[in-house]
């Protein structure tokens, strides 16, 4: 592949910043731009565009709640009711201590076994409201 | 499902034996169309790409399904991997391609490792040389759009661009593309091998009010009746066709196909079929996909931008009984400016679903 065609991708890197981190700490960002060669200003640009990439702190782990049509007609609205109610804190917030940021999100792939979540990267289906207690833990 | 099956690297050898214009003839003859819902015919993508003059061209794969209700590629990346690599091996080869892009959508990330562990143990059965690359999403539904996939492999925020230039000739990098989704790759394989393969097989993701909902495949043409049956849709009153589709209500007899769909102002697209029973209301429909609209609007054009917060808080109005017989007719007007003049494929038909939902289903908006 040509020098002007192979590039490092920067949304994987950003992300095994974030899987190290929580997020993306701004020193992390800088010293990205120095070895990459793009303003800091772009990386940003990026990185504030994806949902899954967070450019500021949340909570240690994220738990994103699934309403897309599938999941909606399948009770993800209960599910997002119980999880405030365990979590104690509304979608866009963190849970006293940092354990917890919710968060709603669009479709995840799993409309056959809705309602689904997921916690950082890993999916969970056909969720029950008792199930989470023990997956909020 | 035929799209499960393994073909043992017998299409790539076939493939090499034929030579990529004559491998390429036969895709055309075969007459396989793109999966993603636009139904161009790979063939001829792969041969404008492959004409087209320049130092190097490039492969992506597009498996980042994001539609509501789309779950199809996701069963092909779990279980048939191998003939997905394989078409992405003899596209390669066809279109003469060092460089292969999976974009692997985010919320797929626990098929990584899998993935490239076929891609490896492929790479060595057939002593290939291409460099396949694993460029994981994050969370955007706007880049299964080609032009977004594009920008986000380029390092930028994934904004669509205006058509043309088409990627065939001027994609990744500048250089002819070629971008077909999974299930169009992993057909690829298959309708080389198999004489009787037919391109009206389409696997649909069918999920919603059902019981038994999951990834079918069915002929186009099959009724809703038909998949109603299989997948037990009790009472159903409407079906969408993924969010972006708008719907259609659910007659028995109804011929699943684009041109039938088409003629209900609806799209059938990646054959996404969300069932919806008759003791819902189709505003609360609306609701949910303005609000998912209004979320993944990329934000780069402002019909699309502006335009779903306000049909969003109509929608609502509606929803408190205080919106008048102006704001419905505005509603309409507004979804209509939205589709007419958005520059890519997510505005465009963001507003099918209130369109539609209006025309069929008018007393679930009084």
């Amino acid at each position: 592949m040509s020098s002007e065609t192979k590039k490092d991708i920067l949304i994987n890197i950003l992300k095994d910043i974030q899987r190290n981190y929580g997020y993306l700490p701004e020193e992390k960002i800088r010293k990205l731009s120095k070895k990459l060669d793009i303003p800091v200003t772009d990386i940003y640009s990026t990185a504030t565009f994806y949902s899954m990439l967070n450019a500021e702190k949340k909570g240690k782990n994220i738990v994103r709640i699934c309403n897309s049509p599938s999941c909606y007609l399948k009770g993800s609205l209960d599910i997002l009711k119980e999880t405030k109610k365990i979590l104690n804190i509304d979608v866009g917030e963190i849970t006293k201590g940092g354990k917890f940021s919710l968060e709603l999100t669009s479709c995840i792939g799993c409309c056959d076994k809705a309602p689904a979540i997921m916690i950082n990267e890993e999916l969970t289906t056909d969720v029950t409201k008792g199930m989470l207690k023990k997956l909020l833990k | 499902m035929r799209i499960l099956e393994k073909t043992d690297r017998e299409a790539w050898r076939r493939a090499h034996e034929l030579g990529p214009q004559k491998t390429i003839e036969l895709l055309k003859e075969r007459g396989l169309t793109g999966r993603g819902g636009a139904c161009f015919l790979t063939g001829l993508k792969w041969e404008i790409t492959r004409n087209t003059p320049a130092d190097e061209k490039i492969l992506i794969c597009n498996a980042d399904e994001g539609e509501p209700g789309t779950f199809k590629d996701k069963l092909i990346l779990e279980e048939n991997s191998e003939t997905l690599i394989e078409g992405i091996l003899i596209a390669a080869y066809c279109i003469n391609a060092k460089h292969a892009y999976i974009y692997l959508r985010g919320e797929y990330h626990y098929l990584r490792e899998k993935l490239k562990q076929t891609i490896k143990q492929l790479l060595k059965d057939v002593v290939s040389d291409l460099n396949i690359e694993i460029v994981e999403g994050a969370g955007s539904y706007i880049c299964g759009d080609e032009t977004a996939i594009i920008s986000s492999i380029q390092n930028k925020r994934g904004y669509p661009h205006f058509k043309p230039p088409y990627p065939p000739s001027h994609g990744l990098f500048s250089k002819p593309t070629v971008i077909n989704n999974v299930e169009t790759l992993t057909n690829v394989p298959l309708a080389i091998i198999h004489e009787d393969w037919s391109d009206e097989f389409r696997l649909f993701s069918i999920s919603g009010d059902v019981l038994k909902p999951g990834v079918h495949e069915f002929k186009i043409g099959t009724s809703l009746g038909q998949i109603a049956a299989l997948v037990q849709a009790k009472n159903a009153k409407a079906v969408y066709f993924g969010a972006s589709g708008g719907l259609i209500p659910f007659v028995p007899n109804f011929k699943v196909s684009q041109d039938h769909v088409c003629k209900e102002e609806a799209m059938l697209g990646a054959c996404s079929l969300i069932f919806v029973s008759k003791n819902r209301s189709v505003l609360d429909l609306a609701i949910n996909i303005a609000q998912f609209f209004t979320h993944e609007s990329c934000g780069k054009c402002t019909p699309c931008r502006e335009g779903n917060v306000h049909t969003l808080k109509l929608l609502e109005k509606i929803k408190e009984k205080k919106a008048t017989e102006k704001d419905l007719l505005l509603l309409e007007k507004l979804s209509k400016m939205i589709r007419d003049t958005s520059l890519c494929g997510l505005g465009q038909s963001c507003t099918n679903h209130i369109l539609t939902a209006m025309k069929h289903f008018p007393d679930d908006f009084r």
